[in-house]
């Protein structure tokens, strides 16, 4: 935790690919338990801005905490830090040459140094949770895109991490797999993992979420209870944006 | 083999949509297939039945200017008799005939046939008669020349006598310097590709100048340089062969290292980004994630770099060489310069096409694998 009792804490975040400023000073917190779900149109920052939180975009302008260390500061090592939050992508992003198993059993091994047969028994454990167990020695391309990014949240879960974040991980599924994914994730959101999580599914993102975040064009707009942005928006924007998308 | 099970299980086959073919389509194709047959196969069986009656030479080989005295006067003789015989000129003339014919007919007739497969009949004779017809007119016009020098020269199998041994040390030399020079350069060239995509700069510059300096400079001067250059001239205690596998090495370690560095940034952004989520570092994400991926892709180009060095290997015959370290070029030219005779030549494209062809199909087999999924070559 960080000294104000948070997981993640942003502080004045800014990011610039060339001349396009993609995120105009963001600061916000996520508190243990939370499950955080960020909303808005494409384009505006959402993706960039859950990549921050574990480095994969490396701010331009800012600070992130995160679970008592500034994880900005050069010296930190990132790898160790990442080793303790998992994100799921759109693109499932499996490693084709590797089986379910070896999908996971991977970083547990080379990074963790857990010992081999340790790890084949956790990544069971996870592949069991998720509901593609029996999956386990088929490869990424004989895995419908659901039990792909099912495998891809397993791998995630199997690290034990203390935040999980998403983005967009139905983005790229047919209709008739997002709900196994989203099952998968409602189930963690009840055993209390903190999360945040980037999604276009608006039911979803009110039925899971404990909070809500609307961004538009690189800020955040609305901050707040689900209930209150997607019945009750405040600002224009969300409103406009509700209207179109629900 | 699981496809045709399943489809065997359902007893499903796909409708045959290529229909039903007649007399006049079948009989265009045969007829293209005899001119082509004639003409290869034909003059092919003629030169063997000559072979087996024996050796022997007649006034019309000796009127052509093959002495009587030589080694291999005999089988000299054979091919050229065979090549004049009346029964070479029939099956020429048939094989122009049914070309002739076959063309005419077939692409007069094939827009008109009333199926698929009557139709690529009807081309495919045409194309045949074709074929056919080329090789008539062009072995009739050989005929023409004067041939006792051009085959006594290139095609006098007996002067090959008791190099068989030779050939054989030429044909495992050939290899070893390929396969040492492959290795060599693959083991370079997978380290040079990983500099090259550093994003720092000055880890970048040393190994683009190694790759530009190799890729741009004349391998027949590298080994110059190296061995009469360096080896010699520093005097460093290497034999020519061994200055000849560093710098095939060297060589193909800067083509590979660019098959390697297309390789690995062909490879998903997102793959890099999974690994270092998982907490890898950039070196462990590019050993587990990046590279086994990248080698699997870049297999059928390295394949090609390796048959193309096979032959590149030829060029260790600036070098001084020993005897025993000949490759197959310079076993051929030893022969040559022994008897003054080509066939030395000819055998040892023999020897290059018997190693290259085979692999030459394997890089085709092995690319026809990769592109129909990523199982079998790549799964396992």
């Amino acid at each position: 935790m960080n000294e104000d009792g948070s997981l993640v804490r942003l502080e004045a975040i800014h990011k610039w690919f060339g001349a396009l400023h993609v995120l105009k000073g963001i600061d916000f917190a996520i508190e243990p338990g939370q499950v955080v779900t960020i909303v808005g149109p494409s384009g505006s920052g959402k993706s960039t801005l859950l990549r921050t939180i574990n480095m994969l975009e490396e701010p331009t302008e800012g600070k992130v905490f995160f679970d008592g260390r500034e994880i900005t500061d050069i010296r930190t090592d990132l790898n160790k830090v990442r080793t303790e939050m998992g994100i799921v992508f759109q693109a499932f992003n499996l490693f084709p040459h590797k089986s379910a198993v070896d999908n996971i059993t991977m970083a547990l091994e080379k990074v963790l140094k857990v010992a081999s047969g340790e790890a084949k028994k956790r990544a069971m454990e996870q592949l069991e949770k998720v509901g593609v167990a029996e999956k386990a020695n088929a490869y990424p391309e004989q895995l419908s895109g659901g039990q792909q990014q099912r495998v891809a949240i397993a791998r995630a879960l199997a690290m034990k991490p203390k935040l999980m974040l998403f983005d967009e991980v139905t983005s790229a599924l047919d209709p008739e797999l997002i709900k196994e994914v989203l099952d998968a994730i409602k189930k963690l959101a009840e055993e209390g993992m903190t999360m945040a999580i980037v999604t276009h599914e608006m039911s979803f993102a009110r039925e899971v979420g404990t909070r809500a975040l609307f961004m538009d064009d690189g800020v955040i707009i609305e901050d707040g209870a689900p209930e209150d942005i997607f019945s009750n928006p405040s600002d224009e924007r969300t409103r406009s944006f509700l209207s179109h998308v629900l | 083999m699981s496809a045709t099970a399943t489809r065997e299980a359902v007893a499903e086959t796909p409708p045959d949509t290529r229909g039903p073919t007649a007399r006049e389509p079948m009989a265009i194709l045969i007829t293209g297939w005899v001119s082509i047959g004639a003409a290869i196969g034909g003059t092919l069986l003629l030169q063997l039945l000559q072979a087996l009656a024996g050796p022997q030479v007649t006034q019309e080989c000796v009127a052509e200017g093959v002495e009587r005295d030589f080694t291999g006067a005999g089988g000299v003789c054979n091919i050229l008799e065979a090549f004049r015989s009346r029964a070479q000129t029939i099956v020429l003339l048939l094989a122009i005939i049914t070309g002739v014919s076959a063309i005419v007919a077939g692409f007069w007739r094939y827009r008109h046939m009333p199926s698929k497969r009557m139709r690529e009949q009807c081309i495919a004779g045409a194309v045949l008669g074709v074929q056919g017809l080329i090789v008539a007119l062009a072995l009739l016009w050989v005929r023409q020349a004067e041939l006792g020098t051009f085959v006594r020269v290139f095609f006098n199998i007996e002067v090959l006598e008791g190099y068989g041994g030779a050939f054989l040390q030429g044909a495992r030399n050939t290899l070893l310097l390929a396969f040492a020079g492959e290795i060599g350069g693959i083991i370079l060239g997978l380290v040079m590709a990983m500099l090259v995509l550093s994003k720092r700069r000055v880890v970048r510059a040393p190994a683009r100048v190694y790759i530009n300096f190799f890729r741009g400079t004349p391998l027949v001067w590298q080994l110059l340089v190296f061995y009469f250059g360096l080896a010699l001239g520093l005097n460093l205690d290497v034999g020519a062969f061994q200055v000849a596998i560093i710098v095939f090495s060297l060589n193909t370690g800067a083509y590979a290292a660019e098959v390697f560095r297309a390789g690995i940034q062909s490879i998903e952004k997102g793959q890099m980004d999974a690994a270092r989520s998982l907490g890898m570092s950039y070196m462990q994400a590019m050993r587990y994630s990046i590279v086994p991926q990248a080698v699997r892709r870049v297999i059928p180009p390295l394949m090609n770099e390796f048959v193309i060095l096979i032959k590149d290997t030829a060029l260790v015959i600036v070098l001084g060489l020993l005897a025993s370290e000949y490759d197959l070029l310079s076993v051929a030219r030893e022969g040559y310069s022994a008897t003054f005779n080509s066939t030395f030549f000819v055998a040892a494209a023999v020897g290059y096409l018997a190693v290259t062809l085979p692999l030459i199909r394997l890089v085709n087999w092995v690319e026809s694998r990769l592109r129909s999924g990523l199982t079998g070559v790549v799964g396992q």
